[in-house]
């Protein structure tokens, strides 16, 4: 026959009965003060100390409104400097998007360029006169139909065919 | 020691924070027994629990002035030792013996006790102190964490919500390894039952 879960629990549940002898938990609180006392005169007063102190941290939580607060401060904080309002110091002179303006060229009514450090003569000279590229869209060979009856192609030759 | 009731556990440990040594042996009056039943049913060695018993009042005392009292005195103790005690059980390892000659006594004078051998074994007269050395064996083979769970659903009665607090896990894992927990308790019962 099975030991059932009843039956388990039942046999578990004596186990309460397990205890020590009469008198053992006044004995050993008698026992924990010795240690206790031994303790105290065996420890500096800066390890007492520093014990508290670990104790101390161990029970210190972060509250959970401090979160909302960081991710605000975050969030504030990076539109503003997203937005150009405010940078930090040294960065505003060098960063490529300062330095980014709308140049006047002879050749090309108007582009983009950088201003600063970058010397774009030495791109001009080797640059090919600027043409105007104009895209041409024509049916590519493989779409024209090869059968056309009533105005409606019956069929084509597909591209990707060998 | 006298009889008066003691104050509840909030004041106890608020005049322990205040440096009232005695109040704190309150708090060791109203949960030593628990603690004990605790750690032994983990360890099944008297010696062993015995230093744990004292190790962790011991600290729960250094540690008092950091309790804030978000958890109940009683889940914040029993979760420093159930935390100790798996420690102590994990650098232990396998290196154990039972002790449990002078605490079967009781046990085994038990009305429940006897009731339930004798209705179980009609046929063979099976030896008492063997079936509960067996199933202090059947709870050794259990890893510490399910037998952490067992002890204190099982043998101490707690709800799993209190379980739960205690060990920082979930109820519903908390319900999880009871269940294969049982299992393992009944597979290993039922071996020795077709001997």
């Amino acid at each position: 026959m099975m030991l059932d879960e009843q039956d388990l629990q039942k046999l578990l549940r004596l186990k309460r009965l397990e205890q020590p002898p009469p008198g053992y938990f006044d004995r050993a609180l008698n026992e924990f003060h010795r240690r206790q006392r031994e303790e105290l005169l065996r420890r500096s007063a800066l390890q007492i100390w520093l014990d508290r102190f670990v104790s101390g941290l161990w029970s210190f939580r972060v509250p959970n409104y401090a979160y909302g607060v960081a991710f605000g401060i975050f969030v504030i904080a990076a539109s503003i400097i997203g937005s150009g309002v405010w940078a930090p110091a040294g960065v505003t002179t060098n960063s490529p998007a300062a330095q980014t303006r709308v140049v006047k060229t002879d050749n090309s009514p108007s582009r983009l360029a950088l201003s600063g450090d970058l010397d774009w003569s030495k791109f001009e000279r080797r640059s090919a006169p600027v043409s105007r590229v104009v895209p041409a869209l024509q049916p590519s060979q493989s779409a024209i139909p090869r059968y056309v009856i009533d105005g409606r192609p019956l069929s084509h030759e597909a591209s990707f065919s060998f | 020691m006298d009889d008066q009731p003691l104050p509840d556990d909030e004041t106890l440990v608020r005049q322990t924070q205040g440096g009232d040594t005695h109040a704190f042996d309150g708090l060791w009056q109203k949960y030593s027994p628990r603690i004990y039943s605790l750690i032994y049913n983990m360890t099944a060695n008297h010696e062993d629990t015995n230093d744990l018993l004292l190790e962790v009042f011991a600290k729960a005392y250094r540690s008092i002035n950091g309790f804030r009292g978000k958890s109940s005195f009683y889940t914040w103790i029993h979760a420093i030792a159930v935390n100790m005690t798996i420690n102590f059980l994990k650098k232990r390892g396998r290196r154990f013996q039972m002790s449990l000659d002078d605490l079967d006594t009781n046990i085994q004078n038990a009305k429940e006790f006897i009731d339930l051998t004798a209705v179980r074994t009609p046929v063979r007269e099976v030896d008492l102190s063997e079936l509960q050395q067996r199933l202090n064996e059947a709870m050794m083979k259990l890893s510490v964490e399910h037998r952490a769970v067992v002890t204190m659903f099982d043998i101490q009665g707690m709800p799993h919500a209190d379980i739960a607090k205690i060990l920082g896990i979930p109820e519903a894992t908390v319900r999880s390894r009871l269940f294969y927990a049982h299992r393992q308790l009944q597979n290993y019962l039922e071996e020795f039952r077709k001997r």
